[in-house]
């Protein structure tokens, strides 16, 4: 896991404390008197640090953020952030240092006679690890202030975090260089026959092997980490997840291998597509459709542009060829450090917190690029995802593994 | 002779706790700590809210004071009910169950608070030895 990065020439360090001062500054502008973060988003923007258990950071108006986390792993916490053990501290079930009475005795301080505005995080996700506050969480924390107001206050750090920095861009890269590497030695395991009497697991486990070895912290997806899929599971109806099972390769098979990496909370997300041993040629058909199809929309992607437009090229492209109907029709989702994936941009869109489809790309964004190419009557699809960053008049894909769909 | 029994939670009896921590401590046994401890007696005869202030210099109890009034601001804070803490005291209970049931609470880093908890045994078998009157 990413340890203190201090630095300020090192490749990879990221200004936190300037990113605090502007969050700070967006709460005084919003009349927020403390901020109470809770999103797994909000943790690794702030504090640097993956915390994989539940996580708050109590932002005051001026100074320094103190985390709150499970004590059993404040102090590995304390150990890979900025911020130091006096401001990275445990909660237990004890009398006096339960969630509850750990925040509200942080954010009491800053709530003058008990009353003032405190910015939660609440919402909804498809994200299941999104970490918005509970409904019990936010009961039980009016109950211990209540003459406080809650606000829904979000937004601030979605604004502040979506345009990537120059060492949250570079994390990224290196995910991606480590991404690669996996995606080499599967390539190498399955080549001439390889692929014979293995399982979509061991693909999984092996690629993990050597991301690991190359420097990975972590096969981050939720999705069961590497998600591998062959045959039938390829082309699951609008699918696009596909934790790795014990299925056994065979000959005739497709085989999509996306691969994650975590390289200091920057994620690698790249997926190649295989047929193993041989392919028909309605197979080889399907084939080109894909490829062709990625890389009309890796040169279409650049600042300017909307999801929304960028689709309608996309689908008319594919209808002008005849595959619109295997085309999942989405192209892209969201991404930024750890715990910051699917939705794109604000939750200012016509659905609450998905993606809005007039999202404006602006230069230093990045996303996923993300498509899903199904034929579940033919039992065939394929997956390109490759994490992207938006440029002024292109775009740059992180992952280098040439696009292709190999006969191995 | 009648053994000579001090006043839970007086000066006399934090003189005694002093006393007997400075001969059974060594720094070693309390790890070179530096740091002060309040613990806040609650409902103590008579309605009052009493506490004894610990202060601990690189391993050694400098002193054990008894409060009534302002409270001292310390490192940790431990809060519970007089009778909950005389249970402690008399051995009949230990902090940690008292702090896990919520009778007790405290009020400090849980971190460090953890790394410390074999200390405040210590502390409390040698207060468990003092004679005291309830």
């Amino acid at each position: 896991m990413p340890k203190k990065i201090l630095a300020k020439d090192d490749p990879y360090f990221i200004d936190n404390p300037k990113s605090v001062k502007a969050v700070q500054k967006e709460m005084a502008k919003h009349g927020i008197d403390v901020y109470l973060g809770s999103r797994l988003r909000t943790m690794s923007w702030i504090l640097d640090a993956f915390c994989p258990w539940r996580t708050y950071v109590v932002i005051p108006p001026e100074g320094l953020p103190t985390a709150v986390t499970f004590v059993i792993d404040a102090a590995r916490v304390a150990d890979e952030s900025w911020l130091d053990e006096d401001h990275i501290i445990g909660y237990g079930p004890m009398g006096g240092q339960d969630q509850v009475s750990v925040l509200s005795m942080l954010m009491k301080p800053y709530l003058k006679g008990g009353k003032g505005v405190i910015g939660m995080e609440t919402g909804m996700g498809n994200y299941l690890p999104e970490g918005h506050l509970t409904l019990f969480e936010f009961v039980m924390l009016k109950a211990a202030m209540p003459k406080a107001t809650f606000k829904n206050a979000h937004d601030i750090i979605d604004r502040l975090s979506l345009i990537k920095d120059e060492g949250t861009i570079n994390r990224f890269r290196e995910a991606s260089r480590i991404v690669d590497v996996g995606h080499r030695e599967v390539l190498a395991a399955i080549k001439n026959g390889g692929f014979q009497k293995m399982t979509e697991t061991e693909i999984a486990g092996l690629a993990a092997y050597a991301m690991r070895k190359a420097g990975s912290e972590w096969e981050w997806s939720f999705t069961g980490g590497n998600e591998i899929a062959s045959g039938y599971r390829s082309g699951l109806a609008a699918g696009a997840c596909t934790p790795a099972s014990r299925r056994k390769l065979k000959a005739g098979d497709p085989l999509m291998v996306d691969l994650h990496a975590m390289f200091k909370l920057g994620l690698g997300d790249h997926s190649h597509n295989y047929f193993l041993g041989k392919a028909t040629k309605r197979q080889l058909w399907h084939a080109k459709n894909f490829v062709d199809l990625m890389k009309q929309v890796l040169s279409t992607y650049r600042a300017g542009i909307t999801p929304t437009g960028l689709a309608d090229e996309m689908l008319a492209f594919a209808e002008e060829r005849g595959f619109q109907d295997y085309l999942v029709p989405g192209f892209e989702h969201g991404i930024g450090m750890m715990g910051d994936e699917w939705r794109i941009g604000l939750n200012n869109g016509p659905f609450q917190y998905w993606t809005n489809p007039e999202h404006v790309y602006k230069k230093n964004e990045m996303l996923i690029c993300a498509v899903q190419y199904a034929c579940p009557e033919e039992d065939i699809g394929f997956r390109y995802e490759n994490p992207i960053l938006i440029k002024e008049k292109n775009c740059e894909a992180m992952s280098r593994f040439p696009l292709s769909v190999n006969i191995v | 002779m009648p053994e000579k029994k001090f006043k839970y939670v007086s000066q006399e009896w934090a003189d005694e706790v002093a006393k007997r921590c400075k001969k059974s401590l060594t720094p070693e046994k309390l790890k070179k700590l530096t740091s002060s401890l309040l613990t806040v007696y609650t409902k103590c005869p008579g309605g009052k809210t009493r506490a004894i202030f610990y202060k601990l210099n690189n391993g050694v109890v400098e002193s054990v004071s008894a409060i009534e009034g302002t409270l001292p601001k310390a490192e940790f804070t431990v809060t519970a009910d007089y009778d909950l803490f005389a249970k402690i005291s008399r051995c009949e209970m230990k902090a940690r169950a008292a702090l896990m049931s919520g009778k007790m609470t405290l009020r400090g880093n849980l971190v460090k608070a953890l790394t410390l908890s074999p200390i405040m045994d210590r502390l409390n078998e040698i207060i468990a030895t003092i004679p005291t009157e309830f």
